[in-house]
């Protein structure tokens, strides 16, 4: 037992930092694919050489996830494009640029062939076409938005943003999704006007499966770098509701002209007030009725009912 | 109890009641066919139809089978497809969308884009394909440029796509032209010289298909796209039967009331049936260098036929 005792803060820290740095080369394999849209892959973490910088680097990087999670930090998640060869990818990453421009079609497929160094022809890699580009479209930004929050410090920037009284205190969960949420819708600004195309491609009958994953996944994202720690029902209804906000604030931006997409984040806001109104008139219409029923119990056992 | 043994016994018997030939067995389409020995052991043995032939012996049979079908090619395909191969030749032409939409940019290798698209079009004697291509360019992509090469081993079947080639707008043009060529090899035509590569209802007939597809891979450009079309197997046991059977008696008998020709449609149907599966023709495809795009086939109709589509790799300098 006393030999157990012994090992075990070592063995901890031991898997603590091969954690950490597993996690930061297998980060940085996927920014390597996608490279040049990511501005933050220049900031790249200390070599596995140095242990203790490492471990320090990520501990500052998330302070809220102080809770350790339940899936191996030694195995890696699968990828947002962990489903498209090298070449896929390749033309897929150059077709992004082409997007503001030409839209989710086929043209912008055939430019980014083009500049990948492929032929025209050379799109039939692609045997979804146009949907993949929506995909890669969305998984990217998924992984643009992970990146922001895990090597960015968003939660800190924003913290920092508010001045002195909400530096100590840092950002609810609550908070942090709302952000999050309207984090993502700005990524989406450079395609505002040709998002339409997307809805439209996504809400195809064949399509539909992919496109919510795809929304789960972000949904599970948003909650789980917000640091969301429920465990019962709340799990599927916390879920269930961002992604209906963020799905349908997406519907909102694409005829939202204001600058800084004003009109969007107002729409978020009392999406998310509804929600919380929601969820009080639930527990109200709960508290009503148990109250009504233990009344009821009451009474019937008063009148000698076998209840 | 005894029942059961008087059952059997009768089963028994009726098992041993069954007449027995003295004339060797005699299928009634591959009886003249089966008769004609092979003559020399040692030389190379390939499938023709469900019976082995030489391999030296299978181009001038093939060519034998088509060059009897070439006039009625087309009524005896929409009889037997009930019409539906029609359906198949648009889509595989509209998932290829070929011709260049775009035009040429300044850095774009002048070598790869600005002029359309070469297209070696295999097998593809009566340019069905090839119109479809070439219109579908024209009129969608509007791409002036894209020009077909046809390449067929079969002259009679060329002879057949150039007739037809007369009522076309590309007849006579830059855009178009006919090939006499086996596709295991093609010296005439340079390397990595072909953006499109597409064998339709064909490959089934070479003699070897490996070769067909090695040659295939030295021909196209880097990035460029071998397609095929061809028939597979049903993935659905019920639809097989009626398939088989569909295939088995009605198309000879057609072929024999159409066209005269009962050998000729009993080779096709043979030559369906022993073709690869999806599987193991996309292994292939793997095999001679290309990628494959997603599951690397499109079944079409069940499984009666499949697209198969490999893309020749870039190579980094």
């Amino acid at each position: 037992m006393a030999h157990l005792a012994h090992l075990r803060p070592l063995s901890r820290r031991a898997i603590a930092h091969l954690g950490s740095s597993a996690n930061i080369i297998h980060r940085n394999a996927f920014l390597a694919g996608p490279s040049a849209l990511l501005s933050s892959a220049s900031s790249a973490p200390t070599s596995p050489s140095s242990p203790l910088p490492a471990i320090r680097a990520t501990t500052t990087k998330t302070p809220s996830n102080n809770f350790r999670a339940y899936h191996s930090t030694l195995h890696p998640h699968p990828q947002p494009t962990h489903e498209y060869t090298n070449s896929q990818t390749a033309i897929l990453s150059a077709a992004l640029a082409h997007i503001p421009t030409h839209g989710f079609s086929a043209a912008a497929l055939t430019l980014g062939a083009r500049d990948a160094g492929f032929l025209d022809v050379s799109v039939q890699l692609l045997p979804r076409a146009e949907f993949d580009l929506v995909l890669f479209w969305l998984a990217s930004r998924r992984g643009l938005l992970r990146a922001k929050v895990e090597e960015g410090g968003l939660f800190a920037r924003i913290a920092a943003e508010r001045g002195p009284e909400g530096k100590g205190l840092g950002l609810s969960v609550e908070e942090k999704v709302k952000v999050l949420v309207l984090e993502r819708l700005g990524l989406n600004v450079d395609v505002k006007d040709q998002w339409q195309d997307a809805l439209a491609q996504m809400s195809l009958l064949g399509n539909i499966p992919l496109s919510l994953a795809e929304l789960h996944a972000l949904a599970d994202d948003i909650l789980s770098l917000a640091g969301d720690a429920s465990v019962d029902t709340a799990w599927y209804s916390r879920r269930l509701a961002v992604a209906a906000i963020y799905a349908s604030a997406e519907v909102v931006m694409t005829r939202d002209h204001t600058p800084d997409l004003a009109e969007t984040a107002a729409f978020v806001e009392r999406r998310f007030e509804d929600r919380d109104a929601l969820t009080q008139k639930l527990t109200g219409l709960g508290q009503f009725v148990g109250f009504w029923g233990n009344t009821a119990v009451g009474l019937g056992r008063s009148w000698g009912l076998k209840i | 109890m005894s029942s059961r043994s008087a059952w059997r016994a009768l089963h028994y018997s009726a098992k041993r009641r069954a007449f027995q030939s003295p004339a060797p067995y005699r299928c009634f389409s591959c009886a003249r066919r089966a008769q004609e020995q092979p003559k020399s052991e040692h030389e190379r043995m390939t499938h023709f139809g469900f019976s082995n032939v030489p391999e030296s012996e299978k181009e001038s049979r093939v060519g034998a089978v088509f060059s009897s079908v070439a006039a009625s090619y087309d009524r005896m395909n929409d009889l037997m497809s009930l019409g539906v191969h029609r359906l198949w030749k648009d889509h595989f032409v509209r998932s290829l969308n070929p011709g260049s939409a775009l035009p040429a940019r300044d850095c774009d290798t002048p070598n790869q884009q600005g002029g359309g698209w070469t297209i070696l079009d295999i097998a593809g004697g009566t340019g069905d394909i090839a119109f479809r291509m070439l219109d579908h360019a024209t009129n969608i992509n509007h791409d002036l440029e894209t020009r077909v090469t046809i390449s067929d081993i079969n002259g009679d079947m060329l002879a057949e796509g150039r007739k037809r080639s007369l009522d076309t707008p590309y007849y006579n043009t830059r855009r178009l032209s006919f090939v006499e060529a086996n596709a295991e090899h093609m010296p005439h035509i340079a390397s990595e010289s072909v953006d499109l590569y597409t064998v339709v209802f064909g490959i089934r007939n070479f003699t070897d298909k490996q070769a067909a597809l090695n040659e295939a891979f030295r021909v196209l450009k880097p990035g460029g796209v071998f397609a095929c079309m061809e028939f597979s197997k049903v993935d659905n046991p019920l639809f097989d039967a009626v398939y088989k059977r569909w295939n088995f008696s009605a198309i000879p008998l057609i072929g024999q009331v159409v066209a005269g020709d009962r050998d000729s449609y009993q080779y096709l149907v043979e030559s369906i049936e022993r073709f690869p599966s999806q599987e193991e023709f996309r292994d292939m495809i793997q095999t001679a260098g290309f990628m494959i795009p997603g599951r690397g086939f499109e079944n079409l109709t069940g499984g009666i036929a499949a697209i198969h589509k490999g893309i020749k790799p870039i190579v980094k300098a």
